[in-house]
């Protein structure tokens, strides 16, 4: 017993697949951003820098579309991964938002203030992980849908008037702020900075986690997984 | 036969002394004047040990204009021989350009006798003069530049008489009816004196002057007079006709010695310069307020796609002149106007074929205020409060995360119960 505790066990928390679905995830996230809001910002110098360094506006722009499409490409896919694949569907279940993760939320809350003494007990993704998870995915599939109608502008202008293609451009400018915020805050916080993590959680990199760090942070994830005989 | 013998001596006499009459009046002849005017190394000497020519090359004076003519049509008081002769009075026979000169600027200084402005033998030449349709001519279309730059090209003139700087003359020759007429040879080409005028030259600041702001759209249009008629019909043409000194003429938005083809980048009509050439009044606080202009033109262009493509080096993309016209600008409230709300469709389709009724509705200088853009500016509030306070709640979130942290024990020591 004393050797199986010293030696650390590791679990599998992230397939293949899903590590490879994230890591095109960052990069094309990534060029988009950058291409993004130099336009958006067009005004400030770092981002007249960049565009200049993108070649220019107009190859600003086929950088962000091809891009787009990477992750357009993506988010279908994963659509169908989690719809259709036993993993995807079991994760699905996983992560699929219950009124469980709000009373979570507010028990996380009161401990953390000193007003109960019971911290919840989370499954494999917890309101944290939860949250970033639905806000990236809306957050893509709204900067998909306007971002569409803006790149297909001779078509849209067909049915859209001029007003609801100004305001289809602010939602996408805003929407992909919105995005990086969180990405920026919450995901930087909760796979980086949290100090059960510090500096990173390498599961994006190795795909598993330690086992005693799940008994921590997602308790009922590792109770399941013992009864399963995985651990 | 005594009287007959008489009467034919007295006659012969008489003629003789008519010739000789004849000949003591007109003085000498053209061929006098040579005997000495001939010789190519006859000089005199100037004050300063410097000399000046007295030659005459009477071939070139036998092709010039006055050929027919002898020396003292012009040196009336010239004797065989003569010492200094009096300035040839060429106002005798021209008397309308003498007239025209003596009333400009050139003109009111030389009478006062100051000797380094032009007169009339500095353009025109002294003894060779063609008529200025003679491709020889000093005058001729295509050599008259030259003749002009020779003193308004001169440093010391210049600063002597506080002339337009040398680089505003010598951008003429760059302009593009300088390139056409020196590079291209081309008549049609604008020279000084076309827009200047010849003998009645004036500064551009007084009004009788050809190049006085008032007279531009009717100079320009001796030559672009299909486009003088579309701007005559334009807000710019009329406002200028009306008196309105702010309203634009064709050097404001052209320039006037620089004036290049609008595909070159230096032409204040190039397509990314257009922007800034129209907000020079557009722009302007006072203009737009005394004019009742619509405001934020410039900005609100900038800041759409247009506007920061534009910026970028996308030449193709819609700029001022794309969507207002150039010439024949009208205010957005007249019918014919292209940015009548009835014609954007049209106007827009230039670029955006599928660009119909439907898509004209809104405003397309986007104006971010709750009047001229609620929905946009909704939207923009929305976010920023939504961003704001999210960034406010995820700081809050982790210290209490942190906060709670230290009652669940220590992070290091992982798998603890609670």
């Amino acid at each position: 017993m004393s050797e199986e505790s010293r030696s650390p066990v590791y679990v599998e928390r992230m397939s293949v697949l899903f590590r490879m679905q994230h890591m095109l995830l960052i990069l094309s996230l990534l060029v988009l951003a950058v291409t993004g809001f130099a336009l958006m910002y067009h005004e400030n110098r770092l981002a007249q820098a960049l565009i200049r360094l993108e070649g220019g506006v107009m190859y600003r722009g086929i950088i962000h579309r091809v891009a787009a499409v990477f992750l357009m490409a993506q988010l279908v896919y994963h659509a169908f991964y989690m719809l259709f694949s036993r993993e995807g569907k079991r994760e699905l279940k996983e992560v699929w938002l219950t009124r469980r993760d709000f009373d979570d939320f507010l028990q996380a809350m009161r401990f953390n203030l000193g007003m109960s003494n019971e911290y919840p007990r989370f499954g494999k993704y917890g309101y944290k992980e939860k949250f970033q998870y639905w806000g990236t995915t809306t957050g893509v599939f709204l900067l998909s849908v306007t971002g569409v109608i803006l790149w297909a502008e001779t078509f849209s202008m067909r049915f859209l008037p001029k007003f609801v293609l100004d305001l289809t451009l602010i939602i996408h400018g805003y929407q992909g702020l919105l995005l990086f915020i969180i990405l920026l805050f919450w995901h930087l916080y909760i796979v980086h900075l949290h100090p059960s993590v510090f500096p990173m959680n390498r599961a994006w990199l190795t795909g598993k986690v330690n086992a005693e760090w799940l008994r921590a942070e997602h308790p009922a994830e590792y109770e399941k997984l013992k009864g399963e005989g995985a651990i | 036969m005594k009287p007959l013998r008489s009467f034919l001596i007295a006659a012969l006499l008489a003629a003789a002394g008519v010739a000789l009459a004849a000949t003591a009046d007109a003085g000498p002849t053209v061929g006098d004047c040579q005997e000495c005017h001939g010789d190519k190394t006859i000089e005199k000497s100037l004050p300063g040990g410097k000399t000046q020519s007295l030659f005459v090359d009477e071939k070139e004076f036998r092709q010039s204009v006055h050929g027919k003519g002898t020396c003292t049509s012009c040196h009336a008081d010239a004797k065989v021989p003569h010492g200094k002769l009096a300035a040839a009075a060429c106002g005798r026979c021209h008397a309308d350009a003498q007239k025209s000169y003596s009333q400009s600027t050139h003109g009111i200084v030389h009478a006062k006798g100051v000797k380094d402005v032009p007169g009339c033998e500095d353009c025109h030449g002294k003894h060779a003069i063609r008529k200025a349709q003679d491709p020889k001519a000093r005058t001729f279309r295509l050599n008259i530049v030259e003749v002009c730059l020779k003193c308004h090209e001169d440093r010391v003139i210049e600063e002597k008489y506080g002339l337009p700087d040398q680089k505003v003359m010598a951008a003429y020759r760059e302009s593009v009816h300088g390139r056409a007429q020196k590079k291209s040879g081309l008549l049609g080409a604008a020279v000084c004196p076309d827009c200047h005028g010849n003998h009645m030259i004036l500064p551009g600041d007084q009004p009788r002057s050809a190049t006085h702001r008032q007279n531009i759209p009717t100079l320009c249009g001796k030559c672009h007079s299909g486009i003088l008629e579309e701007y005559d019909r334009s807000v710019h043409g009329k406002g200028m006709r009306a008196g309105i000194a702010e309203s634009p003429v064709c050097t404001d938005c052209h320039g006037e010695h620089s004036i290049t083809k609008i595909t070159d980048p230096q032409s204040k009509v190039y397509v990314k310069n257009i922007p800034k050439t129209c907000t020079a009044c557009h722009g302007n606080e006072a203009i737009a307020t005394r004019y009742a202009l619509p405001k934020k033109r410039f900005s609100t262009y900038m800041d759409s796609f247009h506007g920061v493509a534009l910026e970028y080096g996308m030449t193709t993309v819609a700029n001022c002149a794309s969507c207002h016209g150039f010439h024949g600008i009208l205010p957005a409230a007249d019918p014919a106007s292209s940015v009548n709300k009835a014609n954007l469709p049209k106007t827009c389709g230039k670029c955006h074929p599928n660009a119909g009724a439907n898509f004209a509705k809104g405003d397309v200088h986007v104006e971010v205020t709750p009047q001229k853009a609620l929905g946009v500016f909704t939207v923009r509030v929305f976010y920023t409060i939504f961003i704001g306070t999210l960034v406010i709640l995820f700081v809050l979130h982790i210290a209490m995360d942190l906060l709670g942290r230290r009652r669940r024990g220590e992070p290091k020591t992982r798998g603890t119960k609670e």
